[in-house]
């Protein structure tokens, strides 16, 4: 399937879980429970909590199947942001110690930014981000990613990249308005008062 | 409501989405998103642009319990079918047999830290539509101890409520309960709302309680009463 197609038939599965279709939502699950498996365990870091990120994402994501369709993003985004943030609350909750991050980043993390295009069906969005990622310093294109895809705080990217925090939070804010930038050109515009 | 300046609101919601806006500030930034649509449209754009990047990752295969506990947690819709459910013969009668033993087990199981004494009226142990026991219920002469056998996941922006089901099916609240701690119970007409209950039920509402009558959101666990003494 295409990108679109592979959205479409998505959210219309959303759609028929909003009005209490069990078999609908269950799809929905097995299409996406692996990628959104391993976005949720690259921030959380333990499988446990991961697997309870994804519980509780699932229940909210079929209690709220009918606010889908005012999302108006692709379903798959909707869906990876509803993980990300339940992930990102549960770093809040203060699973982890600040201490354990920098050794244990210094032997797992990947920069997924520099990692060559996998898909030969690579949707438009992501070849804009990963183009326009690419346009950034090297160590903006490494903090944003570390802090994407390892739900890093300013505090953990510094302790990570041995800089000074101040040089850290920088580095995102500059790096952010860049993409903004390349992004807005490249014509995926925001809504609103962007 | 304060209004920031349109640079300073993509600053915001770019490290929002990013996620290294963090603590107080995301907390105060996400009420403020419930309350500016302007400001949400902002954060579904840059959750447009950057979370195509979660394509990147090499999936992983979940274990197979991830979705039996889903499928559990997500009872039949409310709003489709309120009376149905509530009032369904064989939703009762299931769940009174399989309760009979857990309830025994956990009654012995859990020591009480009261004395004798103040032995509960009512007792109900919550279940899931699976029979995993989760909560407590118990009736003492003043209050209602609700006790926690296996803590929720807290969800932003959600509540859990505890529900009085009499026997005519139509749930009365008996307001929010704590997702990771025991919750006491106290209520002037307590009398009034527990009369002729035949079970306790939970649901996850939006913060501050269902806003429509009777519960809006999922039920997580439900049990029937077993009345200990003459009540």
């Amino acid at each position: 399937m295409t990108t679109d197609t592979q959205h479409q038939h998505l959210a219309a599965l959303l759609a028929r879980s909003a009005l209490g279709d069990r078999g609908a939502f269950e799809e929905v699950y097995r299409a996406t429970r692996s990628k959104l498996f391993a976005v949720s365990l690259r921030i959380v870091r333990e499988r446990q909590l991961a697997e309870e990120v994804l519980q509780d994402s699932f229940v909210s994501i079929w209690n709220h199947a009918s606010d889908y369709a005012q999302a108006r993003s692709a379903p798959t985004t909707w869906m990876t942001a509803i993980v990300r943030n339940r992930s990102l609350d549960v770093l809040r909750r203060g699973a982890h110690e600040t201490e354990d991050v920098d050794e244990m980043l210094a032997l797992n993390l990947v920069d997924e930014s520099a990692s060559p295009a996998r898909d030969l069906e690579e949707s438009e969005d992501l070849h804009s981000i990963r183009h326009c990622l690419e346009e950034l310093e090297a160590e903006q294109r490494q903090s944003i990613a570390l802090a994407f895809f390892h739900g890093l705080s300013h505090s953990e990217l510094a302790l990570h990249m041995r800089k000074p925090l101040g040089t850290v939070k920088t580095h995102i804010r500059r790096g952010l308005m860049r993409l903004k930038d390349c992004l807005g050109k490249r014509g995926t515009t925001l809504d609103g008062r962007g | 409501m304060r209004q920031f300046p349109v640079t300073l609101q993509h600053a915001l919601a770019a490290e929002y989405v990013l996620g290294t806006l963090r603590g107080r500030a995301r907390q105060r930034f996400e009420r403020l998103l419930r309350s500016d649509r302007g400001l949400a449209a902002i954060v579904r754009g840059w959750e447009d642009w950057l979370t195509p990047l979660a394509a990147n990752l090499a999936p992983v295969e979940p274990p197979a319990r991830v979705w039996q506990e889903i499928a559990a947690r997500i009872a039949p819709r409310a709003a489709a079918a309120p009376a149905s459910f509530w009032s369904s013969v064989g939703f009762w009668r299931g769940l009174g047999t399989a309760l009979a033993v857990a309830l025994v087990a956990l009654v012995v199981l859990f020591p009480r830290t009261q004395p004798a004494a103040e032995a509960p009226s009512m007792v109900a142990v919550l279940t899931t539509p699976e029979q995993d026991p989760r909560m407590i219920v118990e009736r003492h002469a003043d209050k209602l101890m609700v006790r926690m056998v296996k803590p929720w996941t807290q969800m932003p922006g959600q509540d859990l409520e505890l529900w009085a089901i009499p026997k005519d099916g139509k749930p009365r609240s008996l307001g929010v309960v704590r997702y990771d701690a025991d919750t006491e119970v106290r209520l002037a007409n307590l009398d009034l709302k527990l009369t002729d209950s035949v079970a306790f039920a939970v649901s996850r509402e939006p913060t501050g309680g269902s806003k429509v009558e009777g519960p809006s959101g999922p039920v997580l666990c439900s049990g029937v009463i077993a009345r200990t003494q003459r009540a």
